[in-house]
């Protein structure tokens, strides 16, 4: 093939150039570690790289986000421990307020001493988070959620919620959103009274006056929630619509000590208050004895049997009068039960009568506090159990990131031994070129002639 | 007689031998011209003397002197030339859009990445002003980004534009050099009839030049000119003709430059797919091929994050609890970004009179978990006639026609595009208007100023929560619930109270409609009409029932109620750690808000940085190897055409020793006649 001298010098210089260029590119990458130095390099894995970075800042920003949320729900137990150990004082207070031989003056005491108890607890229920919204008064953060409302000449100062039952989430994760709060609704104030279906209490012998005998009943026991459920909700004709509580109230036939369940039920107001009705036969006691909640008629309608699957057992000895109520649950906040007690120990006991009484108002106090030490007990638990899930996601996500990284650095990272061989490779070729290039070009008959 | 012959035919030999010398010469001093091409003296004998002893050799001539071309071969090197300018002009440009987009610290995924960043850090504390501030500078800082690439995409706009000018204008500057050219090779071949080599050589040279700009195809006229074709046979040069191409704005679209074609009937607006090649071809298909669909991407990506945005910012309550729901006067500001609407542009050749058109983008459509947009990255043309309207969509040429407008709109709603047309009057036939849905938006996203200036307008909360009575006595718990579009529709009258009994839940307010698990509505004629209750079944007011599933205000009731248990809707009022609003607008950074559900902002950014990646790609992978085919036929040329100085060396000696036999041959003469003198002088 015919050869013209430009070929030459073109020839050489375009092997030249292309190698420099090579080599250059090369060195941009080693320089900066990157295997694509624009997109074009490997479109595909750039496009990768950018969906894999946004995965990768979304998992941190989750990681974040659980971050926050494991501080706050920290910051909450905490205050539920605190508020556990203030209520466990009051317990310890109330069962030796239990004792009958104290005086009043001791009691006073130690109602004092609970006062300045409900006075924490209030504190503790109003704790602020460091951005300064309360911790459990749902979406209101900026409402101080347990206030005194204002007292009245009829009843002492009751603590009202203000807050709401909103739930703070917080995204941990793609699909899951985690509550960082507790209500305080669902914390302090909607707490069962009772033994959590029904409460039950002496309500006295006649106007004015307290049970007369010995008896004291205990806070029930639901034998089947089912029947319970039932006859609550449409098993039992309750002749009223508000205040629907069954009755047990003693009598002494023959001399025979003997109770009758009674229905008690009102209809709504301002309707009239009707008289309560016997729901069942007049059956006969003996002391400690289980009373089945069981009706067996309710003249002068047709006779209906009804089993609420609950029983109580009453000690002592009632007297002929004596009345027990037996009522559905209703919701008694800790701020009550506290302030109820701290009424009760400020009244002075008078006779045996009202001892036996205020044996029995102490026992449900115990309870109902036992009830609410139980509710934050759970609360505690479900905020354990989202801090378990905080660390469970947590290696999730770092188990994640760390995939996300090695993925990212497979796409994006330059294998330094290929290149380095490659840059060493171009190297020996430049050199080459230019070396053969000067030869080349020193190559001319001219010189001969 | 003899020896004059014998002087005589030296003299032709010297002659003839310097011809050679001249042209090898000629030829070295020319080895490093562009487009030279050798040229080599072509000697012949002359004819001989005709005697009784037959015929005499009387020497020789020079016949002519040719220069070694193969038009095959040129032109071969003017097509992959052509090709390889095109190429290379595309290249060096959409590297630009490559490297802008692609850049991990520039492009637009940190900034998206950061702003939804910060919309998290809003649902984490959403009552924390420095949060919230914080929120609208990364917002500000997102739409700085968006703007600042659609400046320099526009800035790419207009330098293309010049360079088209300043193309054509290089091109008119050839033609016209070709066409004097023609002109001095007509009139220098003429009298000879031998070929004027050296003015070929410009002419072919001229012609490489113009086959860089654009590409042509040339076709030779007896005289020796030259005419000059571009496109589909479109006249360049005639002879010594020249028609001007022009740039000028182009009908359909005034934005950019259109090149067209000065005819005596006028200028001819050329079709861009007809002008190929050259760098003129790579300007053209750069900018219909990557930079202008680059930029509608952009701008749907722009629009669609405006436009759901704000769908969903319009839902919330903002941290002084204002919402939909709140009673004039306020300040509830629904919407984050603003973001102008497509834009409209009647062809220049409409009837004086046409009416105006113009389209608005459609509020993201009523909602199926997260709201989305339908625009795609196309620009579309709207064309009338004597039997309606049509409208194309000029990405895949799929068209929509009917009647008028209100038909086109209707065929819209069914497949949507993101955008409806309306006209200021009835359209008159033979009208045409461009209408680009997005490109606008690109640069004029903004995040809205009364925000900006107030972050505590963010709307973070939710307006609404369902509450449990507090003195409930079953174990049922409610969701706090969630709103959807037309949700005020649906909470006309608050605070709803709903009551549980015997298995159903009443007291809705009268004229309601309600649907359990996304089902039928039902409407509540009366206070005691009731719904069944099902544990952990969604209860939706319904506010807006054309979407499916209803939306409106969704909630949950779960566990067992009581009979008598009361259930409570209301306004938000004071819910200020509330962030419902906030983790739903920091789930559109994960949902696929885009192309009708089927892409999130990142997934769409990254399909275009790929096919930005793929198309650069692809034009360096074939720029590469049009230089190799370039470099090939340049070869191929050069190794017929081209000087080879070697050769030249052996050519002067060769020359140089005909030169010195001749004045031999010439010596010899003379000596025998010096010889004859000196006879007959004795």
């Amino acid at each position: 093939m015919r050869i013209s001298s430009s070929q030459i010098y073109d020839v050489g210089l375009r092997n030249i150039g292309r190698n420099q260029s090579q080599l250059v590119r090369l060195q941009e990458q080693i320089s900066t570690g990157r295997r694509m130095l624009t997109p074009a390099d490997d479109p595909v894995a750039a496009a990768q790289a950018l969906t894999l970075t946004q995965s990768k800042e979304v998992s941190a920003q989750y990681v974040a986000n659980q971050q926050d949320a494991r501080d706050k729900l920290r910051l909450t137990d905490t205050q539920l421990g605190s508020l556990t150990d203030v209520l466990q004082g009051v317990r310890s207070r109330l069962v030796q307020a239990g004792s009958t031989i104290l005086a009043d003056s001791d009691r006073k005491m130690i109602a004092s001493e609970l006062s300045a108890n409900l006075d924490q607890v209030i504190g503790l229920a109003n704790s602020q988070t460091p951005a300064g919204d309360y911790l459990f008064s749902g979406y209101q953060g900026h409402v101080m959620p347990f206030v005194r409302s204002a007292a009245s000449a009829s009843a002492t100062s009751q603590v009202v919620y203000l807050g709401d039952d909103g739930n703070r989430l917080v995204q941990v994760a793609s699909s899951q959103t985690l509550a960082t709060n507790l209500a305080g609704s669902d914390l302090l104030m909607n707490i069962r009274e009772g033994n959590g279906s029904f409460a039950t209490a002496a309500t006295g012998n006649g106007a004015g006056m307290v049970n007369q005998g010995t008896g004291i009943i205990d806070s029930g026991t639901v034998l089947d929630a089912e029947k319970w459920q039932q006859a609550l909700e449409s098993g039992f004709p309750w002749q009223g619509t508000t205040n629907r509580a069954l009755e047990i109230r003693f009598t002494a036939p023959s001399g025979i000590s003997s109770y009758q369940i009674f229905d008690v039920s009102q209809p709504a107001p301002p309707a009239a208050a009707i008289p309560a009705v016997a729901v069942s036969a007049v059956t006969p006691f003996a002391a400690g004895q289980a009373i089945p909640l069981q009706t067996t008629g309710q003249p002068p309608a047709a006779a209906v049997s009804t089993d609420f699957g609950a029983q109580v057992v009453i000690n002592g000895l009632p007297v002929n009068g004596d009345t027990f109520t037996i009522r559905p649950s209703a919701n008694k906040s800790v701020f009550s039960t506290i302030q109820d007690t701290i009424d009760l120990l400020n009244t002075p006991l008078t006779s045996s009568t009202v001892r036996t009484e205020y044996s029995g108002a102490i026992h449900n106090a115990l309870l109902n506090l036992d009830n609410a030490l139980a509710n934050i007990g759970r609360s505690q638990a479900s905020v354990g159990s989202r801090l378990q899930a905080l660390d469970n996601l947590g290696d999730n996500a770092s188990a994640l990131d760390l995939q996300y990284q090695q993925t990212l650095s497979d796409l994006q990272d330059l294998d330094y031994a290929q290149a380095i061989s490659d840059f060493t490779k171009h190297q020996i070729s430049l050199e080459a070129a230019q070396k053969s290039y000067v030869q080349i070009s020193d190559l001319s008959l001219f010189k001969y002639i | 007689m003899a020896t004059s012959g014998l002087i005589g035919t030296g003299i032709t030999g010297l002659l003839a031998a310097q011809i050679g010398l001249q042209t090898t010469e000629h030829n070295i001093t020319n080895a490093n011209t562009v487009g030279f091409s050798r040229q080599r003296s072509s000697q012949a004998s002359n004819l001989g003397l005709s005697t009784g002893a037959g015929f005499i050799g009387m020497g020789t001539h020079v016949s002519t002197v040719e220069r070694l071309y193969s038009r095959f071969l040129t032109e071969q090197v003017n097509r992959s030339q052509s090709g390889a300018s095109q190429l290379d002009t595309y290249h060096q440009q959409i590297s630009q859009i490559d490297n802008l987009l692609g850049d991990p610290s520039s492009g637009l995924s940190p900034e998206l990445q950061r702003f939804f960043t910060s919309v998290q850090q809003v649902a984490d504390n959403p009552a924390d002003l420095p949060s919230r501030q914080a929120l609208i500078a990364s917002a500000q800082s997102l739409s700085t980004r968006y703007i600042a690439i659609g400046d320099q995409l526009a800035q790419m706009s207009r330098a293309v534009d010049g360079e088209i000018a300043s193309t054509v204008s290089g091109i008119n500057a050839y033609a016209e050099q070709i066409a004097s050219l023609n002109q001095r090779i007509i009139v220098a071949q003429a009298p000879s009839g031998q070929p004027a080599n050296d003015l070929l050589d410009t002419r072919d040279q001229l012609v490489a030049d113009l086959n860089k700009l654009v590409q042509t195809r040339t076709t030779t006229n007896t005289d020796g000119s030259y005419n000059v074709f571009i496109g589909n046979g479109q006249q360049l040069v005639v002879g010594v003709q020249v028609m001007t191409m022009t740039a000028q704005p182009s009908s359909s679209d005034p934005s950019r430059l259109a090149v067209g074609l000065k005819t005596i009937t006028g200028t001819q607006e050329m079709p861009e797919s007809l002008l190929d090649g050259g760098a003129l071809g790579g300007l053209l298909t750069f900018r219909s091929g990557s930079l202008l669909p680059v930029s509608n991407d952009l701008g749907r990506s722009a629009a669609s994050l405006a436009l759901t945005f704000n769908a969903q910012s319009a839902l919330g309550q903002d941290l002084l609890g204002q919402s939909q729901l709140s009673a004039a006067p306020n300040t509830f500001t629904p919407n984050l970004f603003s973001v102008a609407g497509p834009q409209v542009i009647a062809s220049l050749k409409n009837p004086a009179g046409s009416p105006d058109v113009s389209a608005a983008l459609i509020d993201p459509p009523p909602y199926n978990g997260n709201f989305y947009t339908d625009l795609t990255g196309s620009d579309y043309q709207l064309t009338t006639n004597a039997g309606g309207v049509t409208l194309s969509r000029l990405t895949d040429n799929k068209q929509w026609t009917g009647a008028d407008l209100a038909a086109i709109n209707a065929q819209l709603a069914s497949e949507p595009q993101g955008f409806t047309l309306s006209a200021s009057a009835a359209l008159v036939a033979g009208t045409s208007y461009l209408i680009q849905p997005t490109r606008n938006a690109l640069q004029t996203l903004q995040v809205n100023p009364a925000v900006a200036v107030d972050p505590r307008l963010i709307t973070a909360a939710g307006p609404l929560a369902a509450s449990a009575n507090a003195s409930n006595l079953g174990s049922a718990k409610v969701s706090t619930g969630n709103v959807g579009p037309g949700y005020p529709a649906a909470a006309a009258a608050l605070p709803i109270t709903l009551t549980f009994q015997n298995g159903q839940l009443r007291n809705f307010p009268v004229g309601a409609q309600v649907s359990i698990d996304g089902g039928t509505p039902v409407s509540i004629a009366a206070l005691t009409d009731t719904v069944a209750y099902t544990s952990g079944a969604t209860i939706t007011l319904v506010g807006s029932a054309t979407a499916t599933p209803p939306v409106g205000f969704t909630f949950t009731i779960t566990g067992t109620p009581n009979t008598g248990d009361t259930f409570v809707i209301a306004r938000n009022t004071g819910g200020t750690a509330d962030s419902r609003n906030a983790l739903a607008l920091a789930r559109l950074q994960t949902q696929d808000t885009l192309s009708g559900q089927s892409a999130t902002f990142q997934e769409e950014y990254a399909r275009l940085v790929n096919v930005t990646g793929n198309k650069a790609r692809e034009v360096a992978v074939s720029s590469e190897a049009q230089q190799a085919l370039l470099a090939q036929s340049q070869s191929t040329r050069d190794s017929f055409s081209g000087v080879n100085l070697d050769e030249e060396a052996a050519n002067l000696i060769r020359y140089q020793q005909a030169y010195q036999a001749s004045a031999k041959a010439l010596q010899v003469g003379s000596t025998l006649f010096d010889t004859i003198l000196q006879v007959v002088a004795r």
